[in-house]
């Protein structure tokens, strides 16, 4: 190993992406425009719902229903339809997500001291909208029960702990930086060795003095320090742009994101040198980001996947870090209550680039 | 000069060569789909459910493990276990191991026999915005439920209490219906916007690549002499993907129909013309990108950039359109995504014919037609220099 072939391989790296002024300003403007668009996408919450009520009773129960739905932030009564007849067309058209139907009889029953049936009608086609939706109407019917004032119950009180304003923005964000870095990472290190095979100067790199782990350090580091720079632009122009409050450590942060960027350096480079050509590559990336992006609970809970789902989702590195950001942004872990997260990605960093060095030079001595 | 059908079909002939030369690609290009049908259907689902609970029932009596089963039962609330400690409490939320805890204090069953209000706290998670907010609002209805059937029944065994409470006893109860898709599958609401997706990732990505690659091996060159005209290319281009995405929109829909019980309730043929307008689209998008893109690895990361996150999110498959800033709203339309994806579900889900998407079909069509010209008009100028 010598130090000044190594200075002089990542001198050679950053010529190669700086020779292409695109490439550089599309490596550096690739965090910065995922961040802002996946940070509005994603970060906004459920408000102001499309919302019909159909009213068959026409009683001061029904008004009262009126009135609860009108008062809250998540519904806008936007239809009053006559029938499920005229409310149908207004669904099919996407104009109205939600329905309430107060079927004629409420008050009535009510009054006999029986059960009555307030119907809720969601749109099953709008993805999570309509879950959102069941769950806020199911509360608000279920207040419409006139309380007693006396007699036996039970007081629930809630308590919302860690991101007491329940900004989706404050989980996400920390999430993003990974997500981020992982993309950009495994995009640019897949194509680190197909390239110079491709063009050839992979050979020509065999007949130079350069060792092998002369030329993985300098095929690695130059990637690196690209990386970190983009993780960086995406974890400090989140945090202020978003107003993402920060209540961990740093030190628990900058090692699970460390340890997150080698097994991702180590994935890169796997790709790399199995795929033939630079296209291949890039599609193989593809196939590893899609499931990377669901399974690892970044858009979706894990938890209410299958339990033969569950396994795989912990094989997914990006499931732990969520796990490690999300802990040290929002509720301020340290390394004890990380602890288990943290040990998996030092497990993927050590397998996946140990695997990616053996490749390496099995290839090298080819 | 008219454009030659001969010609064409000599360079569709060339890139399916192109195509089968490179079989591990091709694998990528036809599995990819398939993987993604098969992991969202049968792993994801839009729907909160089974969140990670914990108890800490300081009473330990029947009435508190009567009201502790109230929430094993929903199927919203997965209760994994109990703890005895406002430690052991803050350790389970720590280590992610709960996102909702129900806090019973002694002398719940108690107050309650003496005809009293007993508290309980009900801790929820806020790093995991959306099932706190769920969590909220199950654990109020299911209260408000437990508080309406104990106050009916009080009222009928205490002689009396009826008359001093001015009140009906009869209770209000939610029944929720789901139309389109009434057992409220994920797979089937999700595969009409999935199809959307794979198609966009995969096809912009392919014709990005094969023009800048005849650039990169100097065949572009060869191309310009010989007698192909630019809109022949482009075109030459677009059908060998064209005729391929549709066969994998075709895998998706009957895989989709046979193991998830997919329906397919609207007009057919309004799905082809929509599903070509579409890839005609999405394809042209690739073209665009070879032309403004100085090398194969630009391009590759232009395409990446362009489908990978922003058609998930920007594309109403996930999240909600309407709900965004207009800027992103704007941004949304840029892409052709948004309207297929109204058509797509409007025609699997909700039964549409022409007339119901006719603004939404329109609106693609014209963006197919603009995309292509733009393509060949880019094209033309790009390969003049």
């Amino acid at each position: 190993m010598r130090l000044r072939r190594i200075r002089l391989l990542i001198w050679k790296e950053f010529k190669q992406l700086s020779r292409d002024p695109m490439y550089a300003r599309l490596i550096l403007a690739m965090p910065i425009m995922q961040l802002f668009l996946l940070g509005y996408a994603i970060g906004v919450d459920v408000t102001n719902m499309p919302t019909a009520i159909v009213d068959l009773d026409r009683s001061p129960i029904s008004r009262n229903v009126d009135a609860s739905f009108e008062a809250t932030e998540f519904f806008t009564v936007v239809a009053r339809p006559e029938s499920e007849t005229e409310l149908r067309p207004l669904m099919d058209r996407g104009e109205v997500s939600i329905a309430i139907v107060i079927p004629a009889g409420t008050a009535a029953s009510l009054q006999r001291g029986e059960t009555a049936d307030i119907g809720l009608i969601v749109d099953g086609a709008d993805s999570q909208t309509a879950s959102v939706g069941i769950a806020h109407a199911s509360r608000i019917v279920a207040g419409l029960n006139t309380m007693p004032s006396d007699g036996p119950g039970v007081d629930a009180q809630l308590r919302v702990v860690y991101n007491q304003s329940l900004r989706a923005v404050n989980t996400m964000i920390p999430g993003l930086i990974a997500i981020v870095m992982s993309i950009a990472i495994l995009a640019i290190m897949s194509q680190a060795v197909v390239k110079e095979r491709e063009h050839g100067t992979l050979e020509q790199m065999f007949v130079t003095p350069i060792t092998k782990g002369e030329y993985l350090t300098g095929k690695i580091v130059p990637y690196t320090i690209i990386a970190v720079v983009q993780g960086t632009i995406a974890a400090v122009l989140g945090t202020l742009w978003f107003q993402v409050p920060f209540n961990g450590s740093m030190t628990v942060l900058v090692v699970g994101l460390g340890l997150f960027l080698l097994t991702n350096v180590g994935i890169g480079l796997l790709v790399s040198l199995i795929s033939r050509t630079t296209h291949q590559a890039l599609q193989a990336m593809m196939f590893i980001i899609l499931p990377m992006m669901l399974l690892s609970g970044f858009m979706f809970p894990t938890d209410s996947m299958p339990e033969a789902i569950q396994p795989f989702t912990k094989l997914m590195p990006m499931t732990h870090v969520l796990i490690v950001l999300r802990g040290v942004f929002v509720k301020g872990a340290g390394f004890e209550a990380l602890a288990s997260p943290l040990l998996w990605l030092l497990g993927f960093a050590v397998v996946l680039l140990g695997a990616a060095i053996v490749l390496m030079r099995r290839r090298m001595t080819e | 000069m008219r454009v030659s059908l001969i010609r064409i079909g000599a360079l569709v002939r060339k890139e399916f060569l192109h195509l089968f030369r490179d079989p591990r690609a091709l694998a990528i290009v036809v599995l990819l789909p398939i993987m993604a049908l098969i992991l969202f259907a049968w792993a994801i689902s839009f729907d909160v459910s089974n969140v990670k609970t914990v108890v800490w029932d300081a009473d330990q009596t029947p009435a508190s493990r009567a009201y502790t089963q109230q929430y094993s039962a929903g199927g919203f609330f997965d209760v994994v276990g109990g703890v005895d400690s406002e430690e052991a409490l803050n350790e389970a939320f720590e280590r992610d191991l709960a996102r909702v805890a129900l806090v019973i204090p002694a002398g719940f069953q108690r107050v309650q026999d003496s005809g009293g209000r007993a508290p309980v706290q009900v801790l929820v998670d806020g790093s995991e915005p959306t099932s706190a907010r769920m969590g909220e609002a199950f654990a109020l209805a299911l209260n408000q439920r437990h508080n309406a059937v104990s106050y009916a029944t009080w009222v009928s065994v205490t002689p009396g209490a009826a008359s001093s409470a001015d009140l009906t006893t009869g209770t209000i109860t939610p029944q929720v219906r789901t139309w389109y898709n009434p057992e409220r599958v994920s797979s089937a609401f999700l595969i009409p916007g999935l199809i959307v997706v794979i198609i966009f990732i995969v096809t912009v990505q392919q014709t990005a690549v094969t023009i800048v690659r005849e650039r990169d091996q100097h065949t572009a060159e060869q191309m310009l002499i010989s007698p192909l005209r630019h809109a022949e290319l482009v075109i030459g281009k677009l059908l060998p993907w064209t005729v391929l995405s549709l066969g994998i929109i075709t895998a998706i829909t009957v895989l989709g129909m046979w193991l998830f019980a997919l329906p397919l309730r609207g007009s057919v043929p309004l799905l082809i013309v929509a599903s070509l307008a579409f890839v005609f689209a999405s394809l042209a998008i690739g073209v665009i990108i070879s032309t403004v893109t100085t090398s194969q690895e630009t391009a590759n990361i232009t395409a990446l950039m362009l489908t990978a996150t922003p058609s998930f999110l920007l594309s109403g498959f996930a999240f909600p359109l309407d709900a965004m800033p207009t800027v992103l709203q704007v941004i949304a339309r840029l892409f052709p995504t948004p309207e297929m994806m109204t058509i797509s579900r409007a025609v699997f889900l909700k039964g549409a014919g022409f007339a119901d998407v006719a603004v939404s079909l329109a609106l693609l069509v014209g963006y197919a037609v603009l995309a292509v010209v733009v393509a060949v008009q880019l094209y033309a100028r790009k390969a003049r220099r």
